[in-house]
């Protein structure tokens, strides 16, 4: 753990350090409009936003109070950057709700000498976090002078003086700036300031332009919504496979799946109101050279070598299921700098996996169609991949695989799918920097190549883990919701999931995008409920 | 259930009619009526814009519906930007960073593009993103995106780099 590498926990002492005080606005009365939900967001907004954004930048999270938290850092310019992290990920969580749902924290950031316990931390700087706290907007950052000094050359940010303030039973007035995540909405906050202070909504709306969309289409609110209709098969499926599987309860399981995913979501995210304004991208992790806290990097695995870890060992858990290979956990950097839906870069964690060799088949597939758990849409040759599938198609075929087996298949998390694809690499493509022939099935990549149709499963070289097609092909759904960039994307592996999701994250490129939609840190993304006829899936398995 | 038939019936009858082989994507074109208009209602030919904008997309004597939906004379939206290669009319447009799809019948969007000159057209896809036939594509509209503007402000400080 990132947090407690730094050594403030022996005894009583005095130390200089970053404080995050932080709290929710308007707490008692979201309780006393509904206590049991209201917690529960809580809870996984700080399980799933606040204690992951803390490691990141290297705070430790001192103590939680009912409706807040108090976090530590040693570095004033982390803190901030945290707290924008925070700030932002809260926003884009409450665009998809109406606005007495809305979750929103005040955060004051003070730099001071401070009295560290091994459970609290005490003194006039604490104080002064806390007070910076109660006056910050809902959905706000305000920050001391002390740390104003220390990053305003460092953060690009927009930094809004509020002048000196005589805080509450502290002795010395405090200076006091407003942190304003982009630079741009500087100009805009000084000519209209009563926006700022009349309406904090503004602000979270702005905020959320960077959780939200950016490049991402957004629909009308007269949009019409997806319906689940069957589409005609084109042609007649191909010959079933020898064995189909044991699926007694599957058509039940499978139509239960479906049933129970959101469908296009009815309320579109407040957009009308507020533009989604472009908001300078803060890495929590400025470039390569960037320090990382040797417990972590000490989590690295070596270069894959897949014959030295149980990677790459191939198996199938029934007849008839999808082959899978065999992923030793590790972690890995994430994303790249070529896009910037690929940004920051980050180190991730992943659990040991298994997930399919090739993409699932139209042979497999039609498994799922035979037991009338899936939709009969495959075209093509039993050893094609199944493609025209829409996110809820993928998800259904995982769920009629897991209910008829009993073994939990999933969609892979966007993280597993990149750590399998690189195996080991960090380079553009598994094999190197370079499009390289008879690698990948891309437009303009080389032969074999159809223009109509992908290639069969397994036609090109697999990777080192022994995965084969992660670079064109069918682009594979995976279990993530798309976010325009990784700001505030989960550390652990797991898939960074919304309710009601109206786009999920498409892997690997198509064989009709060009090159640099094979990268394997390339994200593509659609709407969940719509077929295409170049998306297919991969499967996945916990270990 | 009727439209579908329908759609099918057509599909075969041109296919036999052209002895093309069945391949896996070889699947006639949705007839489209010869008075159908699609057009971008907002941004205007040669705009100059600052900011992230709003595209708003317009289609008269046809229906916008959901991509699957195979009701005659429907179709969904297909925005291309800086698009420069002709549209194949018998494949799906593609999807990629250049060809968005509102596939769950949007008419409109927001866009964010780097400073500079863009071109924005529309493309009518059918249940299987295919444009129809006649193709029906918008005007190409060619706008200005402004660099973000700059202005120091009083009472306020901004960090550089």
């Amino acid at each position: 753990m990132p947090g407690e590498s730094t050594s403030h926990v022996a005894g009583s002492q005095r130390r200089l350090a970053a404080i995050l005080a932080a709290d929710i606005a308007g707490y008692s009365r979201l309780m006393g409009n509904d206590e049991e939900g209201t917690l529960v967001r809580l809870k996984r907004h700080r399980r799933e936003i606040v204690e992951p954004t803390l490691q990141e930048h290297y705070g430790r999270l001192v103590k939680t109070t009912g409706d807040g938290f108090l976090a530590m850092f040693d570095s004033p310019l982390e803190a901030v950057r945290c707290a924008i992290v925070i700030q932002q990920s809260m926003a884009a969580r409450n665009t998809s709700l109406p606005p007495d749902q809305w979750i929103r924290y005040r955060i004051g950031v003070n730099l001071g000498d401070v009295i560290v316990d091994p459970d609290d931390v005490y003194g006039e700087g604490v104080n002064i976090a806390a007070r910076l706290e109660n006056l910050a907007d809902p959905g706000g950052v305000l920050i001391s002078g002390g740390v104003y000094e220390q990053i305003k050359n460092k953060l690009v940010c927009g930094y809004q003086s509020m002048g000196d303030e005589k805080l509450k039973n502290i002795t010395d007035p405090v200076r006091i700036y407003r942190v304003l995540p982009d630079p741009a909405s500087v100009a805009r906050a000084a000519r209209h300031h009563w926006i700022w202070v009349s309406s904090g909504a503004a602000a979270l709306l702005i905020l959320g332009g960077v959780g939200w969309s950016i490049m991402k289409p957004e629909p009308s609110v007269g949009g019409r919504q997806v319906s689940m209709a069957e589409r005609p098969a084109a042609g007649p499926p191909g010959a079933m496979p020898a064995e189909p599987s044991q699926t007694d309860s599957s058509s039940a399981g499978g139509g239960s799946t479906a049933a129970s995913l959101p469908g296009m979501p009815p309320t579109p995210p407040a957009s009308g109101s507020a533009l989604p304004i472009p908001i300078q991208p803060i890495p929590p992790s400025a470039g390569p050279g960037s320090k990382t806290p040797p417990s972590v990097v000490a989590a690295i695995p070596p270069p894959a070598k897949p014959g030295e870890t149980s990677s790459g060992s191939t198996f199938r858990d029934c007849q008839g299921c999808p082959e899978l290979v065999r992923i030793a956990g590790g972690s890995f950097r994430m994303g790249s700098d070529e896009d910037s839906s690929e940004k920051p870069l980050r180190l991730v964690q992943v659990a040991a996996f298994a997930i399919g060799r090739y993409p699932v088949t139209v042979a497999e597939w039609n498994q799922c169609v035979a037991a009338k758990a899936c939709a009969d849409v495959a075209r093509g040759d039993n050893d094609d991949p199944v493609r025209n599938l829409s996110w809820l198609d993928a998800q259904q075929y995982a769920g009629w695989l897991a209910q008829s087996t009993g073994i939990p298949y999933r969609l892979p998390s966007e993280a597993e799918w990149e750590y399998a694809a690189r195996a080991g690499s960090s380079s553009r493509y598994w094999w190197g920097e370079k499009m390289a022939p008879k690698m990948a099935n891309c437009k303009g990549c080389g032969d074999p190549y159809d223009t109509h149709a992908p290639l069969k499963v397994g036609s090109l070289s697999p990777n080192p883990f022994g995965l084969a097609d992660v670079s064109g092909g069918v682009a594979q759904w995976v279990a993530d919701c798309w976010h325009p960039t990784y700001q505030g994307a989960p550390t652990d592996g797991s898939a960074w999931a919304e309710p009601n999701c109206r786009e999920h994250v498409l892997r690997g490129g198509s064989w009709r995008n060009d090159a640099s939609y094979a990268r394997s840190a390339s994200r593509s993304h659609y709407d969940t409920g719509v077929r295409y006829p170049a998306h297919g899936l991969r499967i996945a398995r916990s270990l | 259930m009727q439209a579908l038939l329908q759609r099918r019936i057509t599909a075969f009858a041109i296919l036999a009619g052209c002895l093309l082989p069945v391949g896996n994507s070889a699947q006639a074109q949705s007839p489209a009526p010869s008075d159908a208009v699609l057009y971008i209602i907002y941004p205007h030919d040669g705009q100059r814009i600052r900011g992230s904008f709003p595209v708003r997309f317009g289609l008269r004597n046809m229906g916008v519906t959901h991509a699957g939906d195979t009701t005659p004379n429907t179709g969904h939206h297909h925005l291309l930007i800086d698009v420069q290669e002709d549209i194949d009319p018998g494949e799906p447009l593609p999807t990629d960073r250049q060809h968005l799809h509102f596939g769950a019948g949007q008419t409109e969007t927001r866009l964010e593009l780097p400073p500079g000159r863009h071109t924005l057209q529309l493309v009518l896809g059918d249940a299987e993103h295919k444009p129809f036939k006649p193709m029906l594509t918008s005007k190409k509209v060619t706008i200005t995106i402004l660099p973000p503007r700059i202005r120091k402000a009083p009472q306020t400080s901004r960090a550089e780099r």
